[in-house]
């Protein structure tokens, strides 16, 4: 086990190594150019040139990458080119923000995914699988920013129950004000995540009823919600470990729809307005972060695996 | 085994609870739970000035850096007008001095004495002098400070030299007859020498992200992605302000600004022409239509690797086939939103003047010109950034209009970057329209940048000595009336040659909470919404 994660580390050397590479030249052979997100059509192209120079966008692509690099060993991330902050700090800044909203929604996501999932699994065809299945569809396919103006709509201004927006009311330091405020997005989130987790553990589900033991367990006159939730759980929620630690990621790159319709200050709107702006160094710094979590999440995911399961331990 | 499941299902349970209690709890509070600037105040009748409560903007983005000589992007400009106090301003035409007393210019043109209010103070109490003046410009014409606005110091290519007098003067020697410089003077706003003066780089400095200014609200937090808080400040030299507190909240998507608006969690926004029924319906705002000094104009290129635009025939021949009221009517949705242009200068400007050669919708007159021009089966290319509506909208009305007279045109979606890339390059070839705007402010020198020959924002590659001529003379030219000619035959002359087609001087549409009075001393401003954010207060 020791060996298999000290290789894993080792090989996300190479790997952040060509992300970061890729992201690059995705970012340099997008037309635009950064300096035009923030001059005004008076200033004097004088002055924009030597604005230019001052970022060193007036280098070749490579060696802006090259130079890059060699900040990045040093352990900084750099300049934004739009509002000249460290990128790491405006990074950590927004951190909690986001993995507190993913982290809730994702948590309930799940939770409301296993009884339904099940429940669709053991009635397969039947008229609950059928209305768990629409809900999921409904999921699947609703936009995500329809479904929170309508929510919006209904919650703030019809009932005036919750905030339209934002993360807290202006000069409020309160949880309670910030679980208010994350309500909504959180509902929103959940609800398009609610969709794969169902369906996966539906179909484990059906796949478990036709095993052996679970015959063996209606023999020893086991009641169905046993057999369910202490027997085919187990198996079931396998796959889900797996799909949480691909979501590692997604902690951190924040969910970019919902982050800007509700003006949610988390990292999804901080690399939306950076890649409007190609601030090449804010987009490397979230991409270098959400690849380097997709590689933990996916090794944590594997640990976890061979606990929850002996039986993959040994084969490997 | 087991039990390490079961812990799980625990603690998620557990989880569920907590969310669903904190739901519950939401709910019963339901009443309390509306933001409190939603409760519109019964006494709103009164409209006495009375002290007290916070003004809640809407922006669209986070500021990028609360720094004056470094500021152009709108949000910034907008919370450092509340924030710094300018020297003077210039609204339609009025001068308004705040941190300076006067300006006096003298006989020869040459020297420019600025004159300070005496006791002016910044938020920490430390006094502002011509010292912090003095730093400022220096700090602007120091290449290493990477200021934008650095270029605007330079004439002739010389720098402007600044000097202090006394504590309360300081002036200014121009190396040539400038009278567009009072036009950067009220561009350029002082800060405190006192924090800066000992920063390698003032534009990464963190004194950035705690500004002290001499507005009339100091700072009191920034919450990144969430909003940016100012509170009073009581010793303001234009009197203690009624507000106790502005707060510029960052909503980045325009719907859920308009439900934000509609709630109460924000009092003033930017609406479109589209929204405005709706914001209006609600009985709750004041909807203040607005001229931004911006002209929308169809964009001739005249030098595209076809040349089709190169001759001046042609561009009239366009012109003619199109029709500005209609186009008005297409574009903008309504004439409430845009005044019919004909002058490339803005209503705003000095010396602006409508009565110029404009080209009334004629199609038989554009068929002759192209004939006389020996013009058949024209194909123009025209680039249009993807989702912007008015660009969408124009394109297609003048498509369909420039087919009437037998000129055939091709559309090229491309998104927004793309755009602006192909757009702000004057080198590119390959395309001959597009549908632009701009603001260049009210000193008519500005525009030289667009219209004189290889000027690097002359996008429509515009070649003409006679207009290169008068844009030198305008701009070094000390008489008023003298240079008021100057700046009317350029109008003349540019509109004679078709350079563009100008299509509307567009206004931007602010709603603002009726809790909320003042607005007429507030004085609505291009760009940054109030020229004195001290004069608003709450009904």
């Amino acid at each position: 086990m020791r060996q298999l994660i000290v290789r894993r580390l080792l090989q996300t050397i190479p790997l952040l190594f060509f992300v970061s590479i890729a992201c690059f030249a995705l970012v340099k052979l997008a037309p635009g150019d950064p300096v035009l997100s923030f001059v005004t059509p008076n200033m004097h192209p004088e002055d924009i040139e030597r604005i230019r120079h001052h970022l060193g966008l007036d280098q070749p692509a490579y060696m802006q990458y090259l130079l890059w690099l060699k900040e990045m060993f040093r352990g900084n991330l750099g300049y934004s080119l739009v509002n000249h902050q460290p990128v790491a700090h405006q990074i950590i800044e927004r951190i909690p923000a986001t993995a507190g909203l993913m982290g809730s929604a994702l948590l309930l996501a799940v939770l409301i995914a296993i009884p339904l999932g099940l429940a669709a699994g053991s009635q397969r065809n039947r008229w609950a699988d059928k209305l768990i299945n629409l809900i999921s569809y409904i999921g699947i396919s609703i936009p995500i920013f329809w479904l929170a103006i309508m929510l919006i709509y209904l919650f703030a201004i019809q009932l005036h129950w919750l905030p339209v927006m934002g993360m807290r009311t202006i000069g409020k330091e309160s949880a309670m004000d910030v679980i208010k405020h994350g309500i909504l997005p959180c509902s929103v989130l959940a609800f398009s995540f609610l969709s794969t987790y169902v369906r996966y553990i539906r179909s484990g589900t059906i796949g478990q009823l036709k095993e052996e033991y679970v015959q063996i367990q209606y023999a020893f006159g086991s009641s169905k919600r046993i057999v369910l939730f202490r027997h085919v759980m187990k198996h079931v929620l396998l796959p889900i470990i797996t799909l949480l630690g691909m979501s590692m990621a997604e902690l951190v790159t924040g969910a970019i729809v919902t982050e800007t319709v509700f003006s949610w200050p988390g990292i999804g709107s901080l690399g939306m307005t950076a890649v409007k702006g190609l601030d090449y160094p804010v987009i490397m710094g979230i991409t270098l972060l959400s690849a380097l979590l997709l590689i933990i999440g996916n090794l944590l995911a594997d640990i976890l695996y061979g606990f929850a399961d002996p039986r993959i331990k040994t084969t490997r | 085994m087991r039990k390490g499941l079961y812990g799980l299902l625990m603690l998620a349970l557990v989880s569920l609870a907590i969310t669903a209690c904190s739901g519950n709890s939401n709910n019963t509070n339901s009443t309390s739970s509306a933001p409190d600037s939603a409760s519109p105040s019964a006494s709103a009748a009164s409209g006495e000035p009375k002290d007290g409560g916070n003004l809640i903007f809407g922006v669209q983005a986070d500021p990028q850096i609360l720094n004056p000589i470094y500021a152009g992007d709108r949000v910034s400009l907008t919370i450092d007008q509340a924030l710094y106090a300018p020297l003077f301003q210039v609204n339609n035409g009025q001068k308004t001095f705040y941190l300076a007393d006067s300006l006096d210019v003298s006989e020869d043109n040459l020297t420019y004495t600025l004159k300070l209010k005496s006791g002016l103070t910044w938020h920490d109490g430390q006094p502002l002098t011509a010292d912090d003046v003095v730093f400022t410009f220096d700090k602007i014409l120091d290449e290493n400070q990477n200021s934008y606005f650095r270029e605007n110091l330079i004439i002739g290519g010389k720098p402007v030299e600044v000097a202090k007098i006394d504590d309360t003067t300081v002036e200014f020697k121009l190396p040539q007859v400038s009278p567009a410089f009072e036009a950067t003077l009220v561009q350029l706003t002082p800060i405190p020498k006192h924090i800066f003066e000992n920063e390698a780089d003032i534009q990464k400095s963190t004194k950035n992200n705690t500004p002290v200014g001499s507005g009339p609200f100091k700072f009191k937090e920034y919450k990144t992605g969430e909003y940016v808080t100012l509170e009073r400040f009581d010793n303001y030299f234009g009197g203690k302000p009624h507000l106790d507190s502005i707060t510029y909240r960052i909503a980045k998507d325009a719907n859920t600004t308009n439900l934000a608006l509609q709630n109460g969690e924000i009092n003033v926004a930017y609406v479109d022409p589209a929204d405005v029924n709706t914001i209006e319906s609600t009985g709750k705002f004041d909807i203040q239509a607005y001229s931004e000094g911006r002209l929308g104009y169809l964009l001739f290129n005249e030098d595209s690797d076809t040349g089709a635009l190169a001759k001046k025939e042609v561009r009239q021949a366009i012109s003619y086939a199109l029709n500005r009221d209609e186009m008005i009517q297409a574009v903008y949705g309504s004439s409430d939103y845009a005044d019919p242009a004909k002058s490339f200068v803005t209503p705003d400007g000095l010396f602006f003047t409508n009565d110029v050669p404009t080209y009334d919708n004629d199609p038989e007159k554009a068929k002759e010109l192209l004939a006389s021009a020996g013009v058949s089966n024209l194909k123009l290319r025209f680039i249009v950034s993807s989702g912007n509506k008015a660009q969408e909208a124009a394109s297609l009305y003048i498509q369909q209009k420039l087919k009437a007279v037998g000129i055939d045109v091709e559309l090229q979606n491309m998104d927004s970057t793309a755009y602006g890339q192909k757009f702000s390059d004057v080198t590119a070839k390959d395309y001959e329209l597009a549908f632009g705007g701009y603001i260049m402010g009210y000193d008519p020198d500005a525009y030289s940048i667009l219209y004189k020959s290889g000027a690097g924002a002359n996008y429509t590659r515009y070649k003409n000595e006679k207009v290169d001529q008068l844009f030198v003379q305008g701009g070094s030219e000390g008489d008023p009336a003298k240079r008021g000619e100057i700046y009317q035959e350029l109008q003349k002359t540019i509109a004679e040659d078709a350079v563009i087609y100008p299509v509307a001087y567009t206004k931007t549409i602010v709603a603002i909470d009726n809790q909320f009075g003042g607005l007429e001393d507030a004085v609505l401003k291009p760009v940054v919404i109030f020229e004195n954010p001290a004069k608003l207060y709450l009904k």
